[in-house]
């Protein structure tokens, strides 16, 4: 780790405490820019339950990225990622696509190269496990994290509408 | 106002449907090789086809003319959400097609209305639909039936340099 700079590695199973607030206020920040992706009330709950799992999974990659510690302390988690390599059956040309599930970095450490450091770690390591492409859905109303994805070579692809039925 | 009648697909429909199938994807195709489709795609599609004929979680239907011609169709399918921040009972609209000389007469608005009808009926609340970016007509046509941008599927061919 070099000076007040955060490095991005693999999770271990001692950052899970540290990844389930990370993961909770990631899916806060979600519903609140947009209400059709609420968050559910036992979301920390199944949160602490599914990390682990996470964890173990094969097509999953799973990182953390840390804030700068005194010698002794433990690095504080300031942001994490998440991409599954899914590979789909032979419609499109390109049948192992890598997904972006969940980037978040915390507030205060936003607008220094975090999250772009995750989301590079996160591409390199689903095209090491065979990624012929790297895919995120943002939602549209979080244009940050929109522009962000376009300034790292992310270019639109499709559109994911949604119509509720009982609002007929 | 009558129409061409709009029906569920049969297993003699698949030939039919395999074609207009095609067609739709290199139409998709060919204003974004992204979305090209695999060489093997026709025989995967078809046994799709077939099973999802039989499918009570697929819904597959058709528009066809004068008793014999299919002039389009929509795939629907029942997924479950993810419990988490997804509706319980979710839909979703895989695709929607109809042959050029038979678009603007509202036949893609009656399919993708019996799709609707029939997940409803499965209680959904929420039907969610993929629609490629370089399609702005596709998009339009959704827009008029009340579907509203979610999110933007981005992709990335190679790592930043
Ligand atoms: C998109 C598609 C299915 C629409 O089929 P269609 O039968 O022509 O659609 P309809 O006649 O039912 O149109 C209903 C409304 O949608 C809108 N719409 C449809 N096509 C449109 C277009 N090209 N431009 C703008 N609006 C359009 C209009 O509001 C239209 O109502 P109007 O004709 O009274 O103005 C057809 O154009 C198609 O097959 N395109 C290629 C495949 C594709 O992109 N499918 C969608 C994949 S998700």
């Amino acid at each position: 780790m070099t000076g007040n700079q955060a490095s991005v590695r693999a999770a271990r199973r001692q950052d899970l405490p540290g990844l389930v607030h990370l993961r909770v206020h990631y899916l806060g920040e979600t519903a609140h820019l947009e209400p059709r992706l609420p968050i559910a009330a036992d979301a920390r709950a199944r949160t602490e339950q599914i990390l682990p799992v996470w964890l173990g999974q094969e097509e999953r990659v799973l990182l953390v990225a840390e804030g700068p510690a005194p010698e002794g302390v433990p690095a504080p988690l300031v942001g994490y990622a998440t991409g599954v390599l899914d590979v789909r059956p032979p419609l499109l040309l390109h049948q192992r696509v890598g997904e972006v599930l969940e980037c978040y970095v915390e507030p205060p450490w936003r607008g220094r190269g975090v999250g772009a450091r995750l989301l590079d770690v996160l591409g390199e390591a689903l095209r090491g496990r065979g990624a012929e492409v790297v895919r995120a859905a943002v939602p549209v109303r979080n244009e940050v994290a929109l522009e962000r994805f376009r300034r790292r070579g992310f270019r639109p692809l499709q559109w994911i509408m949604d119509r509720r039925l009982d609002a007929v | 106002m009558e129409g061409v009648p709009i029906r569920n697909a049969r297993r003699g429909d698949i030939p039919s449907l395999l074609l207009l199938w095609t067609a739709m994807m290199r139409e998709t195709a060919a204003r974004d090789p992204r979305l090209a489709l695999h060489p093997r795609a026709a025989e995967v599609m078809a046994a799709h086809l077939a099973a999802w004929i039989q499918d009570p979680q697929r819904l597959v239907v058709v528009a066809e003319e004068g008793g014999r011609l299919v002039v389009g169709f929509a795939i629907g399918a029942l997924v479950p959400g993810d419990g988490w921040r997804e509706p319980r009972r979710m839909g979703q609209i895989t695709d929607a097609y109809v042959v050029a000389p038979r678009r603007r007469q509202g036949i893609a608005r009656r399919l993708v209305g019996r799709l609707l009808d029939l997940l409803y009926e499965k209680g959904v609340d929420s039907v969610r639909v993929a629609v490629a970016a370089q399609s702005p007509e596709a998009h339009a046509f959704w827009a008029s039936m009340g579907w509203t941008d979610l999110e933007c599927v981005l992709d990335q061919a190679a790592p930043p340099a």
